[in-house]
């Protein structure tokens, strides 16, 4: 099976793919466990992350605007150089259309980052004010703004016939605690361990 | 000279497409500092950390460490529990973990695997120093004493424990001694029934801020009291007790409770079960003692409270909060000495349903499930 690349996966799970891509992606999905599980990885990473919910203030259309027209000077740019024969010269490393070519990839690159690392905008989350325990589908975690620690269970839910009945039996018990903490407990299942994990804060 | 023209060029190319794409990238050296104490009783026989990665997603960093250690109990005595405090500063300033192993039985030489599966997300790419500390926080003998400096008062929780550990499994023992295999596979059969049908909730826990209540539950906060459940045979009885509540939220628990007993009493621990509205009930969590110089003397009251904010649901759903009991769930004496509900008072209260299976139940019934009944009837018999 041909799995979609991480970058399409997050955009799925941002909700941000056209509509032919989404179809085909959710065609996939319904067939592909580590596909969904990568989705929903991303989606808890969205919800965790406020800041990687869109800023207001940026004009995307004046900045796809800006990076198309570097692209092709960048490109018009390559073009110049490689319609030249190859010889060797003696020009300055960076002058002319080579210069030009370096400034426009610089630029697309710092624009990129000033969108990856952009200060974080008020979310959803940013409401919830304190730290914060709770349990997720793999584990327990202690959440203080964007960061966060998380144990993970080390067993699964199994599922047995008991009294001729087929039975879902969960295999982690989940402790939580008005002080302030939240406990896991299972047998291990790779070492066969009895296992307590807990999460906590201290002022 | 074009060539070197290039280069710079392509390096610039290679780190922005990198930076842009989600990929593992191996974690520094140092990333993980275990430390044991010197005279520890344990020593470290063997790391392996091969399946720790980082990934970058987006602007943040998703830090994955499976850390599985082989301890070595150079110690003239039986480990049964040992507690180990996971930190790091470098992801949340104030959070910390814990991870425990009980109900083990690792004589002198004798070596055991910890496993420690942990998950960060820290907001910068940007990794230096350690990510995460290992340190003993303690390990219970068999005979219930103690090493280790207990900065997480896990002598307590791993002596509570092991004393339920006990008590299941003599339990689980006299069934097979009475009843013999059959009544053994059939009380294991009803004990996998029981966690099979055990209501669960999902809780979430808010300190210094309001948990997130269900927007169709805007209800205003009021203070609904505590029923409790006594057990004739318990050093402390409840004696009142309240909460906030709104729809699916409740704040703040207080409960009194006073000293029955002829000793001096420095931990008390409730258990809080919460009924929705269709008289479905569930176990919502443990309120310990607040103070911790807590001094109870015999006849003396005191008050368990906490102030913090509980939000409960289930499959997504908010379950609002219909009545609440408390009982109590747990004791510790002033010499150390601790006090639980015996299995005939939970059963006779229906706790044993509500409950969760105790380490030692759940590590038989695992045992059970995976190798059969000749092997549990051998894993009884060996202690």
């Amino acid at each position: 099976m041909r799995h979609p690349n991480e970058a399409a996966l997050a955009l799925q799970a941002g909700g941000d793919l056209g509509t032919l891509a989404r179809w085909k992606m959710e065609r996939h999905l319904a067939r592909c466990g580590r596909c969904r599980e990568e989705v929903a990885a991303f989606q808890a990473l969205r919800e965790l992350l406020p800041e990687m919910a869109a800023p207001r203030e940026i004009h995307w259309n004046r900045l796809a605007a800006e990076m198309k027209a570097n692209i092709r000077l960048g490109l018009a740019a390559g073009e110049c150089v490689g319609a030249e024969p190859v010889t060797e010269r003696d020009t300055p490393l960076f002058a002319g259309a080579r210069a030009a070519a370096a400034f426009a990839s610089v630029l697309v690159l710092l624009i990129g980052g000033i969108v990856l690392e952009r200060p974080a905008p008020k979310g959803e989350l940013a409401g919830i004010e304190g730290v914060e325990f709770q349990t997720t589908a793999n584990g327990i975690q202690v959440r203080e703004g964007v960061g966060m620690l998380r144990l993970l269970n080390g067993a699964q839910d199994f599922r047995m016939q008991i009294g001729g009945r087929v039975r879902d039996v969960p295999a982690v018990t989940i402790t939580p605690g008005a002080q302030g903490s939240m406990g896991a407990g299972y047998v291990d299942s790779q070492t066969g361990i009895p296992t307590v994990t807990n999460v906590y804060y201290a002022d | 000279m074009r060539i070197k023209a290039q280069g710079p060029l392509a390096l610039v190319g290679f780190l922005s497409a990198a930076s842009l794409l989600a990929q593992d990238i191996p974690l520094p050296s140092g990333s993980i500092k275990i430390n044991l104490p010197d005279g520890s009783p344990l020593l470290i026989a063997g790391t392996v950390t091969d399946q720790s990665r980082a990934t970058a997603r987006g602007a943040a960093m998703v830090i994955d460490l499976d850390l599985l250690l082989q301890l070595r109990n150079v110690s003239g005595r039986q480990i049964h529990g040992v507690t180990l405090r996971v930190v790091s500063q470098e992801v949340t300033v104030g959070g910390y973990a814990s991870v425990a192993y009980p109900s083990l039985h690792v004589g002198p030489g004798e070596t055991f695997p910890a496993r420690i599966d942990i998950e960060l997300v820290r907001p910068t790419q940007a990794m230096s120093g350690s990510l995460v500390e290992v340190n003993l926080d303690g390990v219970l003998f068999q005979d219930l004493s103690f090493y280790g400096p207990d900065r997480l008062n896990s002598r307590r929780s791993m002596t509570a424990r092991e004393m339920e550990a006990q008590r299941d499994r003599e339990y689980f023992k006299r069934i097979l001694a009475q009843r013999g295999p059959d009544g053994l596979k059939t009380a294991m059969l009803e004990s996998l029934t029981r966690q099979a049908e055990r209501p669960r909730l999902d809780v979430r826990v808010v300190r210094g801020g309001p948990a997130v209540t269900s927007a169709a539950n805007p209800a205003p906060k009021s203070a609904a009291e505590f029923a409790f459940l006594e057990f004739p045979d318990s050093p402390v009885a409840p004696v009142s007790g309240y909460a906030q509540v709104a729809g699916n939220e409740a704040r703040a628990p207080r409960i009194d409770v006073r000293n029955d007993s002829k000793q001096v009493v420095r931990w008390v621990e409730i258990g809080w079960l919460v009924r929705d509205q269709s008289g479905r009930r569930y176990m919502a969590a443990s309120i310990p003692a607040a103070d911790p110089g807590l001094l109870l003397r015999p006849g003396g009251t005191a008050r368990v409270l906490q102030d913090t904010a509980l939000n409960f649901s289930k499959d997504g759903r908010p379950v609002n909060i219909h009545d609440m009991t408390g009982f109590v769930s747990q004791v510790q004496f002033a010499d150390g000495r601790m006090w639980q509900p015996g299995r005939g008072d939970l059963e006779k209260e229906s706790l044993l349903n509500l409950l969760p299976p105790s380490n030692e139940e759940q590590r038989l019934s695992d045992v059970y499930r995976k190798k059969g009944i000749s092997a549990l009837v051998e894993e009884l018999k060996k202690y």
